[in-house]
Formats: C-alpha cells, sequence, structure tokens
C-alpha cells in the first residue's frame, strides 16, 4: 500500500514536472555520449569518430527517451492534451461553426440538464426518512369495488397485535385546527395520529420529545415551519400551550426543520400533530395506516400474512363484511408513483432535443470534414494512422459537447428557478418540490457530463468515420445520402415532439370548453370552520352560516352568497353509500350540505322540483335535492321527485371524554333535480350526487361562494371584514376565485403541456435549422454545376426545384417514419389527453402540415439564393 | 559488428545488475553503471546503454533508488542514482529469485 502511494506520488510529480523531467534526460544522455567520446578519443580516435561511436553504442536517442518517458505511463495525456490543443486553434479558426455547435448543444443539453434535476427530486431522490424502502401503507379493501380505502381503529389494532412482518404500524386521518393565541387566527392542518409515527419514520423532534403512550390527549407537536412564524422560534415554547379549536394543548416538541409528512392527500403540508382520538366502532373507516417492514421481512410474507389476518377478521366480525382485505404498497410508490411515467416522458421528449442537437452538429461536422478533406488526406498519406485521426476528430466533438455542456449547465441554472415556479401546486410533483426543492446536485452534473460525452461519440462519431474512410477524399462530396439520413431523423423526431404538443393542445382547448355545469367566472369562495370550543351546539351552526350568507349577499358588488361543505373541484368531496328501495342498497353519490342560496349562486340550473328553502329545517321532514346523473342512474324511466332513499347519518357522541362516530340510517325524499357539474375534476364525467339542506345536517364548516358583479378578488377585505363582525376570531382559509379553482385542477396539464410544447418548438427550430444548413451546403458545393446550367438556360425555378429536390425527399421519408414513431408513441400521453386519441388523425394532419411548411421554408430560403447564382461568376469560381 | 562475441543480457535482469552495482560501489550516475556491469563481467554482459536509462526510469518510478543531480566542475553537473532501503530489499528478493531459477535450470541441464 505505501509503496503503491509512494508510486502514484512520483508518477504525478512526473506528471506535473513533465518538462523538467524532458531536460533532464536530455541532459544525462547528453552527458553520457561525452563521456563515451571522451574515453574514445582517449583510446585515440579522432574527435568526429569518437562521438561517432559514442552515439552508435548509446543506441536510438530519441526512442529511447520516448521509453524512458512512458515508464511513467502519462503518454495519453501527452497525446490528449495535443488534441485538445489541435482542437481549440481549429475552432478559433471557424469561430462561427463553433459557436453554432457549442450553442446547439448548450440548448439541447441545458435542457436535459433541467428535466434532469427535476426527475431527481421528483422521481429519483429517497424519501428523508430512516430506510424508506421498508415503509408501507396498508388499506382495507371494499369487498365490491375491491379499491383500497380508509380502516378503522380496532382492526388497525388488531393487526398491530397479530403481524410479525411489520415491525411497527400507525394510523393517523388529516383534519384542521383553528389555531388562536399565537400571532394571528389561523386554520391549520393537522395529523392524528396514534403514537409511534415519528419513530416509525425515523424522525426525531428538534425540541422536546414525540408523543408517549401515557401523554392523553392534549398534546401536540408543531412543525419547525409554523413555530417560526407564528411563534418567533421562541425557544422556551416546550412545555407551554398552544390554543386548538379553543383547547389549550401542551406542546410536546417541534419538529425538525425541513420534515413534512409526505401524505398530504389534497390538503397542504401538515403544521400540528395531535394524537388521535379513535373511534372504537369497527365500521369507521377513518384512519390511513403506514407500517414498518421487519428487516427481512419481504413485501410478499407480509401480503400473505395480512391476507390470513383479514381472513381471520372477516370470520370474527361479520358487521364489517363489506370491507375486508388488507392491500399493502410502498409507501414511495405512492408518493412518487404518478409522478413516474411523466418524469420518463418528459425525458424522452427533451431526450429527443438532444438527438436533432446532434443530428445538426453532426451535419455541421461533415461540411467540416468536407472542407478540410486536404487536411486528412495529408495526414493519412504520411502515416497517422487512422484511429489516430479518428481518436483526433473525436477528440473535437468532445471538447464540442463539454463547451456545449458548460453552456447548457449556465442555461439550466438561469432556467431552473422559472421552471420551479411552474410546477402546479398540489400534484405529487409539488409536493416533493415543495418539500425538497431542485437543485443542480453532484447527480445532476454527473448526468450531463454522462449525457454530453455520449452526445459528443453521436455526433461524432460518424463524420470521424466517415471523412477518414478510404478512399474518402476521392469519393469526397457523395455524402448526400448521410447528411438526407440525418435530416429525415431529425424530422422524424420533431414530428413525433410536434404531434404530442399537439395532441395535448387540443385536449387543452377541449378541457377549457367543457361545460362545467356552473358559472365559475365571478365566483369567489372562502373556508369557514366554527371553533367548536365557541360553537358548541350543532344547532347554532346553521343559524351562523345563515347570517353570514345573508350578510354577505347584501354587501355591495355581491350579487348572491351561499355555502356548502364542498363545491365542484375542491376536491374535498366525500362519496357516500346511498340505499335505493327497490334498485340497490349501495348506491354511490357525492354528498353535500347546502345553503338555500347555494346551488341558485353557482348558477347550476333546477331541472324538476324544488330547491330548497328556510322551511326545510330540522322540524320539517326530511329532504334532498339530486343531480341529473343520480336521476338517470337510479330511476331511468320514472320521476323520481317523491321517491325516497336510504342515508347513513355520521353521529358524533362524546362519551367517557373521546369522541365516537356511529352511523344511522334514515329515509330521506327527493324534492327537485338539478343540472351535473364537473365535480371530481374538469376531466371527469359528472357522478350522481345528493344534497342535503344545511339545516337538516349541521356542519361546523362550510365554504362560502360569493357571486359578484365586480373582480371577485377585490371583495376579499370586505367580505373578510364582514365575517369578523360577527367573529372577530374566525381565520379564513383558501380564500380563491373558482377562476384559480380552476386553473388549478388543469394546472399539472398546463405545466406537462407547456414543458412538452418548448421542447416540441426547439425541436422544428433545431430541424429547420439543420435543413437549412444542409441546402447552404449543397448551394455552395454545386455552384458551379447550377451556374453551367443556368448558362445552358435553366429557369429560376428549376435551379430552385433542383436543389430543394436533394432534402424534400428525405423530409419525406422522415415525416412517415415520424407519423409511424408518433402512432406508437403518443399513447405514453394518453394520462394527459381529454377525448382526443392519441392518434387523433386531425391533429396529425395539422402537425405534419406545420411541420412540411416549416421545412419547406427552411429548405426554400437558401435554395431561392441559388436561383439568383450569376452564371458568369459562378463558371469563374474555380 | 562487434556484438556477437558478447552476450546480450537476458530480459529483466537489467534492474537487478543496476541495483547490485549501486549496492556495490554506492551512488554512481549512469554512464558509471553501464561501465562498472561490463568491467565486472568482464566485457561479457553488454549492456546496450541506451537501454540503461529506460531501465533507470523504471526503478525511479518503483521507488528503488532515488537520483541527485551533483556538481561535476563549473558547466558540468552528473546525475547520481542512490539505492534506497526499498531497493536493497529488492535486491536481495531478485537475487535469491535468480538464484532458484538458476540452480533449477542447472540441474536441468546437467549431464545425468
Amino acid at each position: 500500500m505505501r509503496q503503491w502511494f509512494g508510486q502514484l506520488r512520483r508518477s504525478l510529480a512526473a506528471l506535473l514536472h513533465r518538462d523538467r523531467l524532458d531536460r533532464e534526460l536530455e541532459e544525462e544522455m547528453q552527458a553520457h555520449l561525452e563521456f563515451q567520446a571522451a574515453e574514445n578519443r582517449q583510446n585515440g580516435m579522432p574527435a568526429a569518430e569518437a562521438r561517432q561511436a559514442a552515439r552508435r553504442r548509446f543506441g536510438n536517442s530519441t526512442f529511447l527517451k520516448e521509453e524512458s518517458r512512458g515508464v511513467w505511463g502519462w503518454r495519453w495525456v501527452e497525446v490528449l492534451a495535443q488534441d485538445i490543443r489541435f482542437a481549440l486553434r481549429l475552432m478559433r479558426r471557424s469561430p462561427t461553426f463553433a459557436a453554432t455547435a457549442v450553442l446547439t448543444l448548450g440548448l439541447a443539453i441545458g435542457g436535459n440538464t433541467l428535466v434532469f434535476s427535476l426527475v431527481d427530486a421528483v422521481v429519483l431522490r429517497p424519501l428523508p426518512f430512516a430506510d424508506p424502502a421498508r415503509l408501507y401503507l396498508l388499506a382495507t379493501v371494499e369487498a365490491e369495488s375491491q379499491q383500497a380505502m380508509n380502516s378503522s381503529y380496532p382492526d388497525f389494532r388488531d393487526w398491530r397485535a397479530q403481524s410479525r412482518s411489520f415491525q411497527a404500524m400507525a394510523a393517523f386521518r388529516g383534519d384542521s385546527f383553528n389555531l388562536t393565541g399565537a400571532a394571528e387566527p389561523k386554520n391549520v392542518n393537522s395529523l392524528c395520529t396514534t403514537p409511534g409515527l415519528f419513530e416509525l419514520l425515523g424522525v426525531q423532534p428538534a425540541l422536546g420529545r414525540p408523543f408517549a403512550a401515557a401523554d392523553g390527549d392534549q398534546v401536540v407537536l408543531l412543525s419547525h415551519r409554523l413555530w417560526v412564524r407564528q411563534f418567533g422560534a421562541d425557544p422556551g415554547i416546550v412545555g407551554r400551550v398552544a390554543r386548538l379549536d379553543g383547547r389549550p394543548y401542551t406542546v410536546l416538541g417541534i419538529l425538525p426543520e425541513g420534515f413534512h409528512f409526505p401524505l398530504r392527500r389534497f390538503r397542504g403540508d401538515h403544521d400540528v400533530f395531535v394524537p388521535l382520538i379513535p373511534s372504537l366502532d369497527r365500521t369507521t373507516w377513518e384512519l390511513s395506516v403506514l407500517g414498518r417492514l421487519r428487516p427481512g421481512a419481504t413485501e410478499q410474507q407480509a401480503r400473505v400474512e395480512m391476507d390470513g389476518i383479514a381472513r381471520r377478521l372477516a370470520q370474527a366480525y361479520p358487521e364489517s363484511r363489506s370491507r375486508q382485505g388488507i392491500a399493502i404498497r410502498p409507501l414511495e410508490r405512492d408518493v412518487v408513483s404518478s409522478s413516474r411515467e411523466t418524469a420518463a416522458m418528459l425525458m424522452g421528449a427533451v431526450g429527443f432535443v438532444l438527438l436533432i442537437a446532434c443530428g445538426n452538429v453532426a451535419n455541421l461536422l461533415l461540411s467540416q470534414g468536407a472542407a478540410r478533406k486536404r487536411e486528412i488526406a495529408i495526414r493519412l498519406a504520411i502515416g497517422a494512422s487512422r484511429g489516430r485521426v479518428v481518436r483526433q476528430l473525436l477528440m473535437e466533438s468532445v471538447l464540442l459537447a463539454a463547451l456545449g455542456a458548460a453552456v447548457g449547465v449556465l442555461l439550466a441554472r438561469w432556467g431552473l428557478p422559472l421552471m420551479v415556479r411552474l410546477v402546479p401546486e398540489r400534484t405529487t410533483f409539488y409536493t416533493r418540490v415543495h418539500d425538497y426543492g431542485v437543485h443542480i446536485n453532484l447527480a445532476v452534473l454527473a448526468f450531463t457530463g454522462a449525457v454530453s460525452l455520449a452526445a459528443a461519440v453521436l455526433f461524432g462519431a460518424l463524420p470521424a468515420l466517415k471523412s477518414t474512410a478510404p478512399g474518402a477524399s476521392a469519393r469526397f462530396g457523395r455524402q448526400g445520402g448521410l447528411r438526407g439520413a440525418l435530416i429525415a431523423f431529425e424530422v422524424s423526431l420533431a414530428f413525433v415532439l410536434l404531434a404530442g404538443a399537439g395532441l395535448m393542445m387540443n385536449s387543452m382547448w377541449r378541457l377549457l370548453s367543457v361545460d362545467l355545469g356552473f358559472r365559475a367566472d365571478h365566483l369567489l369562495t372562502m373556508d369557514i370552520t366554527l371553533p367548536e370550543v365557541k360553537y358548541p351546539n350543532p344547532k347554532s351552526w346553521p343559524d351562523f352560516f345563515a347570517q353570514a350568507t345573508d350578510r354577505v349577499g347584501n354587501l355591495p358588488g355581491v350579487i348572491s352568497a351561499g355555502a356548502s361543505d364542498d363545491f365542484p373541484l375542491s376536491r374535498a368531496y366525500s362519496i357516500n353509500t346511498v340505499g335505493i328501495p327497490g334498485v340497490t342498497d349501495k348506491g354511490r353519490a357525492a354528498f353535500h350540505r347546502v345553503t338555500e342560496s347555494y346551488l341558485s349562486t353557482m348558477g347550476t340550473p333546477l331541472v324538476r322540483g324544488r330547491l330548497f328553502t328556510p322551511a326545510d329545517s330540522e322540524q320539517s321532514a326530511a329532504v334532498v335535492v339530486i343531480n341529473r346523473t343520480m336521476a338517470a342512474r337510479f330511476w331511468p324511466n320514472a320521476d323520481p321527485i317523491g321517491k325516497t332513499v336510504m342515508v347513513a347519518r355520521r353521529v358524533v357522541r362524546s362519551d367517557g371524554g373521546g369522541k365516537r362516530i356511529a352511523f344511522v340510517r334514515q329515509p330521506v325524499a327527493i324534492v327537485g333535480v338539478v343540472g351535473d357539474v364537473r365535480l371530481l375534476a374538469v376531466d371527469r364525467e359528472p357522478i350522481p350526487e345528493v344534497f342535503f339542506p344545511y339545516r337538516q345536517w349541521p356542519q361546523i364548516g362550510m365554504s362560502l361562494v360569493a357571486r359578484t358583479a365586480a373582480n371577485p378578488s377585490s371583495l376579499v377585505p370586505v367580505i373578510q371584514k364582514e365575517i369578523w363582525r360577527m367573529d372577530a376570531d374566525l381565520p379564513l382559509s383558501e380564500v380563491r376565485t373558482m377562476d384559480d379553482v380552476f386553473a388549478r385542477d388543469v394546472a399539472e396539464r398546463h405545466f406537462v403541456l407547456l414543458l412538452v410544447g418548448v421542447f416540441a418548438l426547439m425541436a422544428v427550430v433545431l430541424s429547420a435549422v439543420g435543413i437549412g444548413g444542409v441546402v447552404s451546403y449543397n448551394v455552395r458545393r454545386r455552384t458551379q454545376e447550377i451556374g453551367i446550367r443556368v448558362a445552358l438556360g435553366a429557369s429560376g425555378r428549376d435551379v430552385v426545384w433542383l436543389v430543394m429536390r436533394q432534402t424534400a425527399l428525405w423530409m419525406l421519408l422522415g415525416m412517415a417514419a415520424g407519423t409511424a414513431g408518433a402512432m406508437a408513441l403518443t399513447r405514453l400521453l394518453s394520462k394527459y389527453l381529454y377525448h382526443v386519441k392519441p392518434t387523433d388523425p386531425a391533429t396529425f394532419a395539422l402537425a405534419a402540415a406545420a411541420l412540411v411548411g416549416i421545412a419547406l421554408a427552411a429548405d426554400a430560403i437558401p435554395a431561392r439564393r441559388a436561383a439568383r447564382i450569376d452564371p458568369v461568376g459562378a463558371l469563374r469560381y474555380e | 559488428m562487434d556484438v556477437s562475441e558478447k552476450t546480450e543480457i537476458p530480459p529483466g535482469t537489467l534492474e537487478m545488475l543496476i541495483l547490485k552495482t549501486l549496492k556495490r560501489f554506492g551512488p554512481m550516475h549512469g554512464y558509471g553503471i553501464a561501465k562498472s556491469i561490463q568491467q565486472i563481467s568482464e566485457e561479457v554482459l553488454r549492456v546496450e546503454e541506451g537501454s540503461l536509462y529506460p531501465a533507470l526510469q523504471r526503478i525511479l518510478k518503483k521507488g528503488w533508488v532515488t537520483a541527485e543531480w551533483v556538481q561535476a566542475g563549473p558547466k558540468r553537473r552528473n546525475r547520481m542514482y542512490r539505492l534506497t532501503p526499498d531497493g536493497r530489499r529488492q535486491l536481495s528478493a531478485e537475487i535469491s529469485g535468480y538464484r532458484r531459477v538458476s540452480q533449477a535450470i542447472e540441474r536441468v541441464i546437467e549431464p545425468a
């Protein structure tokens, strides 16, 4: 080891002092020759002969010097340095060529770096928990739909007790609290969890300690962010009291900075963590379950074991038979799964751009190679091996790619904040980007390096081999085929991207013209949650919201106001079971509790029957309004008005200090049918919906909606002040215009469309530049021939066609290949298509027309220059 | 050429001869090493003089010798090679290895 280090040190010294090494060898050998010559003279030789004899005896000193130097093993460095110096000299000699190539590569490599940094942040980086690959989500499977759903606390307890594959499990659900007593009243997202969640994740609080079993219910852990913003990063916070919904909670600790609970559903980041007060009812499915696999246990073992547990539980508790399987899936898949395909698709798209750039640079190099044919021929003739010349040419390519990579990284650094700002909220992309940021880190740089090197080989190899091929100089100019093929290749890739972007744009256009079923413009929404301590009586809730909607509805600038526990596209919907006597007892519909004015404020039309009135109160008969889809599904041939359906009422009882949730079935009568809305998402078809009058189904938290005459954002302060006049401590959260809600709903498509669109544009522009370059080159090369043709009477049109013909055929070939490629690849976009087939002929035709137009323009502009060639000048050319 | 009557040294032994020479006579320059080998072998072994230098570089790299310049007159300096402790160890290892091989060869070609 020591010896090896010594050798390395000496070798490096030899590398660093190469010049001295050379000088010393030279001096030493010279001295040797002189000694020998002196000895020869002493033996009686004449001076000249003595020197000659000494040299003879010594051997080939140049060769020996080379060999001595070679001992140190740095010959390749010298050759490399030589190649680089030569390549740099060449670049200085043709700066336009170098700049074009470097810029082209820089753009493409920059794009790849940018997308890869996103992929690295979103998909590749492991979750920031201890041994994240062993974290699994466990869910209860609904027997009928076979879908993974929430689980009940008693089930969770049994799983935890009986499982051996999982070393730990924790159950949790999301909630929200009104936080008061800190800087300002604030509605915060909370996570209610069984003890042990943080230990399971391997997360230590930065301050204080995690939950313990003996803590009771009124303790809380705060996020680092909340501690900084609302408590001024007070280091003495542990042990103090925070008021949540008016109740005192003792602060146990602060979670570390940068900790984010990865499962957010559609709410924002969690800020407070409190102990779960579970419902002990086995049919109250309200919890998500996270487990850590024991070291050595496999997913398969766990699955088999959980199946067994599920069977035993199903036998023991027949009342929960509607949900009996247990599904497990890696947490990692849940957090990044939906991003993975998108990431791969974006990488592919930007990879195409790089391939096109490579095609362009290869064409540039071919032109260069043609110009350098004499130089290359001479070097080959005086004995350079073909390998040596190819290596030299490849080194030039590598140097171009390296400069391109440098430009690319600079461009990526500049574009990164721009891209991050575009990442839409509430997508898995956003969660990861928001939680951990996007960085051009070492992994990204390594990727960029590898991609650049691969690109250099890709665009450098063909021209290098071609221009050094035996007899290349004789056949010079017969590279039309290769150039044409490159053009065809570029056009085909550009077409795939253009078709993809076109399909997505088409989908977007269709989405924007979807009939939502309500008027989205001039609509403001905000969430109001009443603190239970202040409003303990559920009967007071409808009064509050009745008053609030009245007061807001009467404000100047507001046309009407209503409230509902959720609204279309809010992604807060709840889907419940509804029994239709004589049809099914397991119908599914979205339930909403709404004020009388809600449906009319939204602009959802009444189709039959009536809407709610203030008379639909606690004392009157239980009534509901349904939507048209519901009517059509369950009463296709009858009038639903007056029919009765069975619904479960969720009853929360306070007993023994904990909240207990139970469900009671009750009949309700249908009094009206309203139009359909896009409830789940803009791109999801309407589903059955049931509306309940809020006076019969009081809600503690509702979303206020206000239809305004003017710009809805401008009314926010007025409305807020009006609410605070009723209760100054009420936080208003999620204040948004419906236009924003809509934009957020399509944001992910928008983002992907934007990226793919930019790549398609880059692809088309690069291809056009490439085509133009090749045509210009052809014109230059055929100047003389064209001159002769013009002199012999060829018209301008003949000449243009003559020149264009050469590339137009290849372009058409490229279009054909591109169409085939697009047919095969646009399937990968299906997730982002709406009412457009991946092979939509109209879109393909439009994309083809656009590309042909651009390509022909790129072809025609230099070709027209050919038509203006002056025959006299051209003939005198050589 | 007059080389025919002299024997080319077996490949790989040049390094050993250099080390041995340096051990016997102390620090020495390249020309001196070449002459010593010839004289001691009574002119039987002939170092192709130039090839001494790549060999010297090889053992410099291995760390068996060090080299330093010593002033030898107003306009002349000599590069003197000196055996290192590592070189000494290497020499004894190579000699014993060489002995083993040559004894074995001796036994094979000895008339029975």
